[in-house]
């Protein structure tokens, strides 16, 4: 008997893999936005990892005596008040910002999923004790929430980043809570409580496939405001500090100091904090159209 | 109604008790309390007055208590002096929440003036290139953070017109025409990010209510197509809209702290990341429990504001 489930199952769950690559690259194909931001998206990614290679100086030597030299074809972002050049800090500074978008969205995702699951499928006093957490912190305005915590960590990169992290956690593991109680209404569920299998193996394999795809709808377009809330943080002293390049902290240190003398200084980080959010809110607004119908608009 | 608006009040209570423990928690995991590094900046000062000090701001005793005061200095509408500038708290508060309170009003305005109409005609003239310059023009919104957009802002209004933030805050009863002059811009600012989500909200709504059977009815009727879109459909479409405006409360008080600090606005936002910065506990926990609280009621005005808009909700 559970083997006939576990093979109904296995080909049920095997076309779902295959139909979600190939509903996003339908969706790709469909929408121009959606394949130009996930081109932006493997740029920024490429920039990131390929910063030595495609950086022209280093990004924190000093030449003092170029000093805000306007942009040019040595340049072509022009220098800072120290005389570093602007482009290799823009390209090193796609490090950070993915760097911390990535882990923080994965730590926050990850543990609100985990929260998620454990709510939605225990449901009655523990989820009832976790949800109020929750909406407690959820109370809190995130970029507030994540000031406080840096203060108190002392901020840098990390902290910053656990911040963030923070920050995620109840929005995802309310969304995960939802889309595992639809799961559970399933008839497959039902039955694979019926035969006996432990809570475990339900959750692992019977309803965490379900959940995945809004997970990483989220995370998408988390990961966009993830970079927004660091940028935010370095941006008001409390987040990278310097001399690492990171876009907010260009912005803020730099760029407000000798916006009038060198506008270049203000125009290049926040151009690429911009893209790089705009990169991911578009691509989440696609993989959105792809996997989730119930969201789908025409 | 009563009931409902009741149990929603209610409900309320824990929730912000939780916060309210949160965040004396988390101002007590500093490494090395305050006054040690409050101290630390002044100098020598002796252990004997230091030991002084704790007792004076009641860091001497058990968390319980020092948790225990606080909500009632907080209940009292009392919530202390701060340890750095040594001003009550309540009078700091009661110069800089009108501010913030403008601000947000203000860009609030600005960006559902913006939103809806804007929304309406991308909805009303689907792919059409006035539709396709108002998705841009939301989907920057979305992207371009506030504080780069002020710098902005603030850089070429300087190079160009030679125009900088005036200095010295002016209220509105004081001089309307100045106050106006220093909150347009930074709530222009505000706006503009705000208007994009809502703008996309706008869009999607309207093109799905237009295509119910009662606005058809409605242009059988050969109603003027201004009405149709107005009254009929724009109704019925903005039960989301007010969800997403909602929604973006936190957004709004969040973007108030940077553009505060941007264009030096001696707002709440400014006073809760310089309290920050300086390890100021007493006025950072009460400054997140007071935002923590308006967005908890106002979160409540908005689900309110549903049954007024459309009359088939009805709350009990």
């Amino acid at each position: 008997m559970a083997t006939v489930t576990e093979r109904v199952v296995s080909i049920e769950e095997a076309p779902v893999v295959i139909s979600r690559t190939r509903a996003l690259l339908a969706a790709l194909r469909r929408k121009p936005l959606g394949a130009a931001s996930a081109a932006l998206l493997v740029l920024i990614v490429f920039t990131a990892i390929f910063a030595e290679v495609l950086a022209p100086y280093d990004p924190l030597a000093t030449r003092p005596e170029i000093r805000l030299a306007a942009p040019s074809w040595e340049h072509p972002f022009g220098t800072d008040d120290i005389g570093r050049d602007v482009l290799s800090r823009v390209i090193y500074g796609a490090r950070i910002s993915l760097w911390v978008g990535l882990l923080a969205v994965g730590i926050g995702t990850a543990a609100g999923m985990i929260i998620g699951l454990l709510c939605g499928y225990c449901e009655g006093r523990v989820d009832l004790i976790f949800q109020r957490v929750m909406d407690a912190v959820q109370a809190i305005p995130g970029l507030l929430l994540a000031l406080a915590i840096v203060s108190v960590l002392r901020p840098n990169t990390t902290n910053a980043m656990l911040a963030i992290a923070i920050v995620i956690i109840p929005g995802n593991s309310r969304i995960v809570r939802g889309a595992v109680m639809s799961a559970k209404q399933n008839r497959y569920v039902e039955a694979a409580q019926a035969i006996g299998c432990r809570h475990p193996r339900i959750i692992l394999s019977h309803i965490l496939p379900n959940v995945t795809a809004p997970i990483l709808v989220i995370a998408s377009i988390w990961l966009g405001n993830a970079i927004l809330i660091e940028a935010t943080l370095s941006f008001l002293g409390v987040g990278t500090q310097p001399p690492t390049p990171s876009w907010g902290l260009m912005l803020s240190s730099t760029g407000r100091a000798f916006m009038e003398q060198a506008p270049w200084l203000a125009i290049f980080p926040g151009l690429a904090i911009s893209l790089a959010v705009l990169g991911f809110n578009l691509f989440g607004d696609t993989l959105r159209d792809a996997w989730d119908p119930k969201l789908r608009r025409n | 109604m009563q009931k409902y608006v009741m149990r929603r009040l209610l409900l309320a209570i824990p929730v912000l008790l939780l916060s309210s423990l949160i965040v004396f928690a988390l101002m007590r995991v500093m490494p090395g309390d305050a006054l040690t590094a409050l101290m630390g900046e002044s100098g020598n000062v002796g252990e004997r007055e230091l030991a002084k000090l704790r007792k004076d701001l009641g860091l001497d005793r058990p968390y319980y208590q020092q948790y225990g005061l606080w909500l009632w200095q907080m209940v009292s509408l009392n919530p202390g002096h701060s340890i750095f500038t040594n001003e009550p708290i309540a009078v700091s508060l009661k110069k800089a929440v009108p501010l913030t309170l403008e601000l947000a009003a203000l860009a609030m305005v600005i960006g559902i003036v913006i939103a809806v109409p804007v929304g309406v005609i991308s909805a009303t003239r689907q792919d059409s290139a006035s539709d396709y310059v108002g998705r841009v023009v939301a989907v920057s919104g979305l992207s371009f953070p506030e504080f780069w957009l002020g710098t902005l802002v603030i850089t070429f209004a300087a190079i160009w017109f030679h125009w900088i933030p005036p200095i010295g805050y002016v209220s509105f009863w004081e001089s309307p025409w100045r106050n106006l002059q220093q909150f347009l811009i930074p709530a222009a600012v505000l706006g503009f990010r705000l208007s994009a989500a809502t703008m996309r909200m706008t869009r999607s709504t309207v093109l799905e209510v237009l295509r119910e059977d009662y606005v058809r009815t409605a242009w059988a009727k050969g109603l003027e197509g201004r009405i149709v879109v107005y009254k009929h459909a724009l109704k019925n479409a903005l039960i989301p809209v007010v969800t997403i405006i909602g929604g973006q409360l936190g957004v709004l008080l969040a973007g108030t702290v940077v553009v505060e600090t941007i264009f030096a606005l001696p707002g709440m936002g400014r006073l809760t990341v310089e309290a920050i910065l300086f390890r100021d506990y007493p006025v950072v926990q009460t400054n997140v429990m007071l935002v923590a609280a308006t967005l908890v009621t106002l979160n409540l005005v908005v689900d309110l504001t549903y049954a007024w808009l459309d009359p088939r909700i009805r709350y009990s």
